[in-house]
């Protein structure tokens, strides 16, 4: 495959990669970027397991194409903890037991960090809704929506 | 005895890396130079190979190796009890999805691509999938042995006296579907050979010493040259118990003497992946005009798909939990486990149980109606006891939690305020029920298995414990729990104890993660390793200061000797250096019944974990839509290890159940698997989730570490026949076959 240079904002860095722009951006982190937070449990967008940010909005990281990030702005579960401090979310998470295997645990944190960075205070429907499109088979998703309402209360404990 | 971390909701060490994705999965290894790796299966269901050209995939560019039946050094052959499973199919294949061929190419594009290079003749055969069908002597024979694998069947006590004496008999005939593991890491993994001549497997699995074993007797080699490692592992529940991509992995790694990585597709998992034996349950049972069960007689017919793996064992594990919870004492029960063109059936959360006991606790349900009896009452009346007799006639010698766990169910808001809980639905549409059920499952192997925990605890320099044990971490949390038990013996803060599993070639062999067995042998394992430690440092730190040894007390953060405080640091230099090791093997070897039932291998089993629930539901009588509004879950998890683990497993196990109750269901259709992804095969989301709580009943086992019994199975088996007990509460339809699809319900509601 021909490879191009594509420029994105990965985890608030610049990078430059060279590849196919037609290769899936979860290739493209777990393989050439050794990011390998980011999970793929389905390949067709159904268990969230490869959720990244996308400007600030949650994608299915097996659906996006590297070419369609040029230019933008991607975070993976690696860039969550901003100079080495954990985000409320991953805290809560450890804390309210909401990881047992963990497969699921980055695509679940990220898509709640984009809810949270929407609403700071979201009601449980829409925690709900918010991590729908992410598959967990250990927990029951009880503890993942606790651990999202105790970062959220968090937020405003400072 | 006050308990310092025993029963504590401590949050596991393991969490940590797991939040910042810096945690490693097996399927998350690379290396330099490392090759793609693929499989080549079989598009047809039942089928004799008459050629494999391999030739232009060879010939194509980045391709590294091809490999066939040809090329298996040692049995081409692996599975658990019986190995008629081929790495690498030569004469036939028997499913879809049966390996023909494996390769390895410089990419996975390249291996994509010379997969379909790969030329295999195919002479059809006619295929077999009812296994009915299958027990017949003019069958299609999928095995040269026959197409029954086991038929077993056990008798005791005068059953047609019994039925004769009972005031009620309920006869009904239950099937039951074929859900997957469905784990989000799917298998996969990496394999390379060492300058030093050890191939290391890295591969997500359940029993990495077994797995050890199987690779080397396919590759012709000494276990010695063979190394598992199964740390981390994204999801077990019974389908990593079997070698799945490990002797694959091996053989690649062998052959081309360079890193090797292969993952399944979520398509190839689905298809190729351990299911849940679908059963035909027949049930007829027998209870006097007061409830009090009388007799009881079963035939279960369980669909193992195309090879063995577990498939006996597993019939075994249903024909002994064929009557619940409840004590019958005359019952008749015959099983056979039947081979069939379907794609393969093995171990998965529960081993046998669920089947029967949806249909027994059914049973129930229609029992109490015709007698004019509470739910909740004759499930009491007939709940196993300590010295009862199990339903294939052996004593009952352990800690027995049924009543108890039942009457905790009982004093529930949701069981006891149910009337209120179902007076009104969201919808003039809708109506609400409210159901009960609950369950036993065995820990442990059973009768003639050999079922043992080993365990190693050593003082590090670093002024830390390490514990070593084999029983994997597969997310069910075993590790926390490991640490709890060491640092309770030690005394330290569970911070000091660091916990490894999972790496033959650091960690004792100490039996599977499956069978909710692991807390119960390993922390056994653990208690002895951590006592032989403590007097280690005791003596050690007593000769070094010159106090007496029962001045010496290890506490949270340091030793106390007379007068003296040690930091941990400062107790492992100090015995350290002067060459004194701290280091102990521990052993637990579980304890056996004193007889095994006749013909019948590996029963019974000893301890039993114990769940009950209670489950609210909503259906849609336009649609057929069941909702799961509220549920309340009760364990009987003996002494409970890490409370916040416990509610976990609980509250998982219910939605897993749930979904074995609704919609989970891989559908074959003459051979070819129609659900392939999370697309069609639905298990539960966040927002099918209903708010679920876990009351704790301590029926403390004797021989448990600390008094605990396993619960990893046992919580996701009643709730499955509460959903559809709560159904027939709702809307009179009683569900005889699994899952209640709105396709299903809808027709009962039609009463089609």
């Amino acid at each position: 495959m021909e490879r191009e240079k594509i420029c994105f904002t990965l985890n608030n860095s610049p990078v430059e990669i060279h590849c196919h722009p037609g290769e899936r951006l979860v290739d493209v982190l777990r393989e050439q970027l050794d990011l390998t937070g980011t999970k793929e449990g389905c390949g067709q967008g159904e268990c969230g397991a490869c959720t990244v940010l996308l400007d600030g909005r949650a994608v299915n990281s097996c659906l996006v194409l590297v070419g369609q990030v040029a230019g933008r702005s991607v975070t993976t579960i690696e860039g969550l903890a901003a100079g080495g401090k954990l985000d409320p979310l991953q805290t809560a998470f450890v804390q309210e037991g909401a990881v047992q295997c963990g497969y699921c645990t980055p695509g679940m944190i990220i898509s709640a960090k984009a809810l949270l960075m929407e609403k700071h205070n979201p009601t449980e429907a829409e925690i709900k809704e918010a991590i729908a499109g992410n598959l967990c088979r250990c927990t029951g998703y009880i503890k993942i929506i606790k651990a999202v309402q105790a970062a959220a209360a968090s937020r405003f404990e400072g | 005895m006050s308990l310092r971390w025993i029963g504590k909701p401590i949050p596991r060490q393991d969490a940590w890396t797991k939040v910042t994705g810096e945690a490693r999965y097996m399927s998350d290894l690379s290396m330099p130079n490392m090759l793609w790796g693929r499989v080549l299966r079989s598009p047809h269901p039942h089928a004799l190979i008459k050629s494999i050209d391999i030739a232009e995939a060879v010939a194509c560019s980045g391709v590294v190796a091809v490999l066939t039946h040809r090329d298996v050094p040692g049995l081409n052959a692996y599975g658990i009890v019986v190995q008629d499973q081929p790495v690498l199919c030569g004469d036939k294949v028997r499913f879809v999805g049966d390996a023909v061929a494996v390769l390895a190419a410089e990419s996975k594009e390249a291996a994509d691509h010379a997969l379909g290079l790969i030329k295999v003749e195919y002479e059809l055969l006619p295929g077999v999938f009812d296994p009915e069908v299958a027990m017949q002597q003019s069958s299609p024979t999928i095995h040269a042995k026959g197409n029954v694998l086991r038929h077993s069947k056990v008798h005791h006590g005068d059953v047609e006296g019994a039925f004769a004496d009972s005031a009620v008999v309920v006869e009904r005939e239950y099937r039951t579907s074929r859900p997957i593991s469905a784990f989000l890491e799917t298998e996969g993994g990496m394999a390379m050979l060492g300058a030093d001549g050890v191939l290391t497997v890295y591969c997500g699995a359940q029993y990495p010493d077994r797995d050890v074993i199987q690779i080397a007797r396919a590759l012709g080699l000494e276990r010695d040259k063979v190394r598992m490692v199964s740390t981390l592992v994204g999801g077990g529940f019974g389908g990593k118990d079997e070698i799945t991509v490990q002797i694959h992995l091996a053989l690649l790694a062998l052959n081309t003497k360079r890193p090797i990585k292969l993952v399944l597709s979520r398509e190839e998992s689905m298809v190729t992946g351990w299911k849940k034996h679908p059963m035909i349950v027949r049930m007829k049972t027998g209870a006097t005009s007061d409830g009090t069960l009388l007799a009881h007689e079963v035939s279960i017919i369980s669909d193992t798909g195309a090879y063995a793996s577990l498939g006996g064992t597993i019939l075994h594990s249903a024909m002994e939990h064929c009557s619940g919870p409840y004590r019958v004492p005359n019952v008749r029960v015959e099983g056979h486990c039947v081979y069939t063109n379907n794609s393969i059936s093995g171990a998965m959360r529960g081993f046998g149980v669920n089947q029967v006991t949806f249909a027994m606790e059914t049973q129930m349900d229609i029992l109490a109606e015709e007698l004019g009896l509470d739910r909740l009452d004759i499930r009491i009346k007939n709940g196993l006891k300590d010295g009862d007799k199990g339903a294939l006639g052996s004593p009952l010698v352990t800690a027995m939690g049924p009543v108890q766990t039942l009457q905790a169910a009982g004093q529930t808001e949701l069981w006891s305020q149910r009337e209120t809980y179902k007076a009104e639905p969201s919808r003039p549409w809708k109506k609400r029920g409210v159901g009960l059920a609950a369950a036993i499952k065995g820990c442990g192997l059973g009768f003639r298995m050999p079922d043992f925990g080993a365990a190693s605890v050593e003082l590090l320099p670093s002024g830390f414990f390490r514990v070593r044990v084999g029983c994997p971490e597969i997310g069910q949390g075993n590790t926390i729990a490991f640490a709890q038990m060491a640092a309770e013996v030690l005394g330290c803060s569970v911070d000091q104890v660091e916990v490894v599993t999972g790496d033959t070639g650091e960690t004792p062999d100490s039996g599977t993660s499956t069978a909710s067995r692991s807390i119960y042998v390993a922390g056994n394992a653990i208690i002895d390793a951590a006592t032989k430690v403590v007097e280690l440092v005791e003596q050690g730190i007593s000769a070094r200061l010159v106090v007496d040894v029962e001045e010496v007390e290890l506490g949270e953060a340091e030793v106390r000797a007379g007068g003296t405080a040690l930091s941990y640091l400062d107790v492992a230099a100090l015995l350290l250096q002067n060459g004194q090791t701290c280091c102990a093997a521990g052993r637990f070897d579980a304890p056996k019944a004193t007889e095994e039932v006749p013909s019948v291998y590996g029963l019974p089993h000893l301890v039993f974990g114990t769940n009950a629930h209670v489950a609210l539901v909503e259906v849609d009588t336009l649609t057929g839509q069941v909702e799961v509004l509220q549920v309340s879950a009760v364990s009987d998890a003996g002494r409970v290890i890490n409370l916040q683990g416990l509610e976990g497993q609980s509250e998982g196990g219910t939605v897993m159940g749930m979904g074995y109750a609704l919609t989970e269901d891989i559908i074959i259709d003459q051979g070819m698997v129609r659900t392939l992804n999370f697309n069609n095969y639905i298990i539960p989301t966040a927002m099918d989730t209903p708010p679920i709580s876990t009351t704790v009943v301590e029926v403390v086992e004797k021989t448990g570490p600390f008094g605990a019994k396993g619960v990893g199975e046992v919580v996701c088996i009643s709730i499955t026949p509460a959903i559809t007990n709560a159904i027939y509460d709702a809307i009179k339809v009683r569900v005889t076959e699994l899952p209640a699809t709105i396709e299903r319900v809808l027709a009962g509601l039609q009463g089609v």
